[in-house]
């Protein structure tokens, strides 16, 4: 992909990258200006491009290291439409995208006037909406006088913010270390089959989404497993694991 | 007498009084204590406090027996865990249908329910009180001393046993130098795993000038099997705030603004409740805020919640993210002392340093020196975690060997498993064999033995364990967390663990084990902050003390913990099988096939070696077989 000037093709050759945090973005542009000052002198400018891993795959992830470290401020980072992370909240034209309540923003710009940080901001959209919608993440750069684009970086940096509405029950699988001693992989992989859905998928009926998460800190009781904010479930087993999903289901049918 | 100092003592007397008439923990009384914390919470705390409030207002004792919900005791294996006072009677793994037969024996007389009391392991035994458990009887509590004995949610409780007098008595002096010195002479050192002199840290703080100072608390215990600082936090949040505070008059006082920060992990949400009340609670008392205790010095601490990013603990990239930018170090040829948060100086310290201040001003460094190593002072929080009896939270004096906190207070393996390794610090830290056991714990001789106190964490493998997949675990858990700044730790860590995937799938040569070697000696020099730098250390302690098992997988394509999937292989002893058909209903891809009380059999080429078979069968009659086959 390369640098290239005001143009903005949108949605050339990310798809479906999993991976943390690549392909996030599509267009890097230049600024015109600056560029076809150096363009002609000795030194040169010339085009740039992204460096591509053996499978095709962008390298970049877009950590906005380039972007803040330029000395002459040419490189903007902006959203690209066919992102998976985003996903449709962010990207999707506005018709699509999942109404979001603003009145449940206001208390965070409350909170944002009273000097609270920009990952505080982050935490009390996540805790009113569930995830980020990018409604709230352009509120918030707004209020913090910042770009967009660093709103973005700092969201997609830590592993506890979503960038798309998670299931009715989140599953989290701790991975830590006591977890992975007494056989957590086998339960996040049991949830995976039972579920249908790979680490960090919903299923598409909404109801299941499936995590892993560092350490919950109960480690006697591993492996532990976390259901939605305050049902923890120690000593699970694949075979456990499997039964509470069926569980869990039933009770949907029910309800 | 000083009038400063006769002005404190009234204002922490007001302090005091302020709560009079609330109810206060105590040992002597009738009074029956749960534990609180996140493990004992898991294991079903919230439905044993309900059938005991019911059993007591059932029985008219509601008012008469005081119900204190305290913070985590520390074995948490056994929750949860009820204490009846005065006499101590300790029930581990209560239900609430016991609770009737609990509240009139140990509450309304003076019996024990013998069926309910905890199981001795090494000796069978019966034991009826807290204090005589093996468990508890081998630690040293300092710093977890309060940890179980009062209601977090009290200021008062914590007042009472004598909190916040450290802070009055540094008040009145009214000389930060001679805190510091205090501090230096203790011999404290950081407890969040490199053992920096605390003492050092702050007088370094201090001569650093600046608009501002900072005095940060580093709760982003982000180890994956490490949760001392969350106890500590959870169950006694005033003895981290009145150390900060100590540390903020320390560098602050008569020196300029100091502010606060708690940078917490979001995983924890109880200790993050509980310290926002508690400073609540000190700010309503004027422990904290303007003008403490009347001596003119204002310090106040905001909390911040991290977002799930390990090297957030790395201090450079702490101060990026409560700043609000990703957390991503920087390189430390200017320290955080001289150039923190918002380019100010700042002083960053674990839960678990803080906690200690108290008891060194309030005891005096020589006390607190008497206990430990020549270079290590003091006692270390662990948490004992993995393949051992008695898991939990423990405290022990520096210098206690590996052996007496693994098989004495932990009580050793579990029954017909052998002791393999233990793993220290973390993702960071290295992996100790057999052999070591009887290494001392202090920050030197793990150093020396290739792995690290780290914040604390302390996890036991057997047998059943690969050390290579053990390995992968943490390569893996770096390699995601690695920020992605330096080239050799993010590409780095990323290369090494393919070179262990290789292994563990039998497809190394010999060639990829100096590879692996060279490897771990690029990241570590290429590396900024302590996440690289640290990083090769699982990998370099597998092939220091466990290089046989790892030729073993390239050689002989053979996993001797039968671990590794490409290595094994799952079939069914025909002796042992009684055709139960309990693995077929198990198997989720119907691998298992066979007639009722025939022999079964499996189809290794659906099976994907889940282990479902095996965990579901009660005769052993799925067997695991290793160096059998060849590598893809």
């Amino acid at each position: 992909m390369a640098i290239d000037n005001g143009r903005n093709d949108g949605g050339n050759g990310h798809k479906g990258d999993q991976a943390k945090g690549s392909a996030l973005f599509e267009v890097i542009q230049g600024i015109d200006f600056e560029r076809r000052e150096l363009v002609g002198k000795r030194q040169g400018s010339g085009d740039f491009d992204l460096v591509k891993d053996n499978g095709g795959k962008d390298r970049c992830y877009a950590c906005t290291l380039c972007e803040r470290t330029c000395p002459v401020d040419c490189i903007d980072i902006g959203y690209t439409a066919s992102d998976p992370m985003l996903g449709s909240a962010i990207a999707a034209p506005e018709d699509a995208a999942p109404p979001v309540d603003m009145k449940l923003f206001d208390p965070i710009i409350a909170g944002i006037r009273s000097g609270s940080g920009l990952v505080e901001a982050l935490h009390a959209t996540q805790e009113a909406y569930g995830f980020l919608p990018r409604p709230a993440l352009e509120g918030i750069a707004d209020q913090m006088n910042l770009p967009l684009s660093r709103i973005y970086g700092v969201a997609s940096f830590y592993g506890q913010f979503r960038l798309k509405p998670v299931g009715k029950h989140v599953i989290e699988v701790c991975l830590g270390t006591a977890c992975h001693v007494r056989g957590a992989p086998l339960v996040v992989e049991a949830f995976s089959q039972e579920l249908e859905i790979p680490v960090g998928g919903t299923t598409p009926d909404g109801l299941f989404t499936l995590q892993t998460v560092n350490c919950l800190g109960a480690c006697a009781l591993a492996p532990v497993v976390r259901l939605g904010t305050d049902e923890t479930v120690g000593r699970l087993g694949p075979n456990e694991a499997r039964r509470l999903v069926r569980r869990l289901r039933k009770q949907e049918v029910r309800a | 007498m000083s009038a400063a100092s006769s002005r404190v003592g009234q204002a922490l007397q007001a302090a005091v009084s302020a709560g009079a008439g609330t109810y206060l923990a105590d040992d002597t009384k009738r009074e029956i204590r749960i534990c609180a914390g996140t493990a004992c919470h898991a294991s079903g705390r919230v439905a044993l406090r309900k059938a005991i409030d019911a059993a007591l207002e059932e029985r008219g004792l509601a008012g008469d027996v005081a119900v204190v919900e305290t913070g985590c005791h520390g074995f948490c294996e056994e929750g949860p865990i009820v204490v009846v006072r005065p006499e101590g009677v300790f029930y581990p793994r209560l239900k609430p249908v016991d609770i009737p037969e609990v509240i009139e024996t140990s509450v309304m007389g003076d019996g024990v329910v013998e069926r309910l009391l905890y199981v001795d392991p090494a000796t069978g035994r019966r034991v009826a009180h807290e204090r005589e458990i093996p468990f508890y009887a081998l630690q040293k509590r300092i710093v977890l001393g309060l940890n179980g004995k009062i209601d977090p949610y009290s200021l008062d409780d914590y007042l009472a046993h004598g909190g916040y007098s450290a802070l009055a008595k540094v008040l009145s002096q009214g000389d930060p130098q001679n805190i510091i010195a205090e501090v230096e002479n203790s011999g404290l050192r950081g407890r969040g795993g490199a053992g920096f002199p605390t003492g050092k840290k702050w007088r370094l703080c201090r001569q650093n000038l600046g608009e501002k100072h900072y005095v940060i608390c580093n709760a982003d215990e982000g180890d994956p099997g490490a949760f001392m600082d969350r106890s500590v936090l959870e169950g006694n949040p005033h003895s981290v705030i009145e150390g900060m505070i100590i540390a903020a008059y320390a560098i602050g006082g008569g020196n300029g603004p100091v502010e606060g920060y708690i940078y917490v992990r979001r995983e924890y949400p109880f200790a993050v409740d509980r310290v926002r009340h508690a400073l609540d609670r000190a700010r309503e008392r004027n422990l904290l805020g303007k003008d403490i205790l009347g001596s003119g010095f204002d310090f106040d601490i905001r909390v911040n919640q991290g977002a799930g990013a390990f090297v957030c603990g790395e201090s450079t990239a702490l101060t990026a993210s409560i700043e609000g930018q990703r957390g991503m170090p920087r390189g430390k040829h200017v320290r955080t002392v001289a150039h923190g948060l918002w380019g100010e100086p700042t002083n960053i310290n674990n839960v678990e340093t803080y906690a200690n201040v108290p008891f060194i001003v309030k005891s005096g460094a020589d006390v607190f020196a008497s206990t430990g190593t020549a270079t290590s002072k003091g006692t270390k929080i662990f948490s004992l975690t993995g393949k051992v009896v008695n898991g939990g939270l423990i405290e022990v004096p520096m210098g206690a060997t590996l052996r007496e906190v693994i098989f004495e207070i932990g009580g050793g393996m579990l029954p017909g498993r052998e002791f393999k390794a233990v793993q220290l610090g973390g993702p960071s830290g290295g992996c100790l064999p057999a052999a070591l056991l009887d290494e001392p714990i202090d920050f030197e001789s793990l150093l020396a033995a290739g792995s690290m106190m780290g914040s604390g964490g302390m996890v036991v493998v057997d047998d059943s364990t690969c050390m290579v997949d053990f390995a992968k675990f943490f390569l893996k858990f770096t390699a995601e967390e690695s920020c992605g700044k330096c080239v050799p730790c993010r590409v780095g860590t990323s290369r090494m663990l393919e070179i262990l995937e290789r292994i563990s799938e039998g497809r190394a040569s010999l060639q990829d084990l100096d590879l692996l070697e060279s490897l771990a000696d690029d990241v570590v020099e290429g590396s900024l902050c302590a996440l690289g730098g640290s990083a090769p250390n699982p990998v370099l302690s597998l092939l220091r003390y466990f290089r046989d098992e790892i030729v073993s997988h390239v050689v002989e394509h053979n996993c001797p913990a039968k671990v590794c999937r490409p290595l094994i292989r799952y079939g069914v002893d025909a002796e042992a099988c009684t055709g139960c058909a309990a693995c077929i209903a198990v198997c989720p891809v119907h691998a298992v096939s066979g007639e009722r009380k025939a022999v079964h059999s499996i189809d290794e080429d659906l099976c994907i070696k889940c282990d479902a078979c095996r965990r579901a069968c009660r005769f052993n009659a799925v067997s695991v077989e290793t160096g059998v086959l060849a590598p893809a």
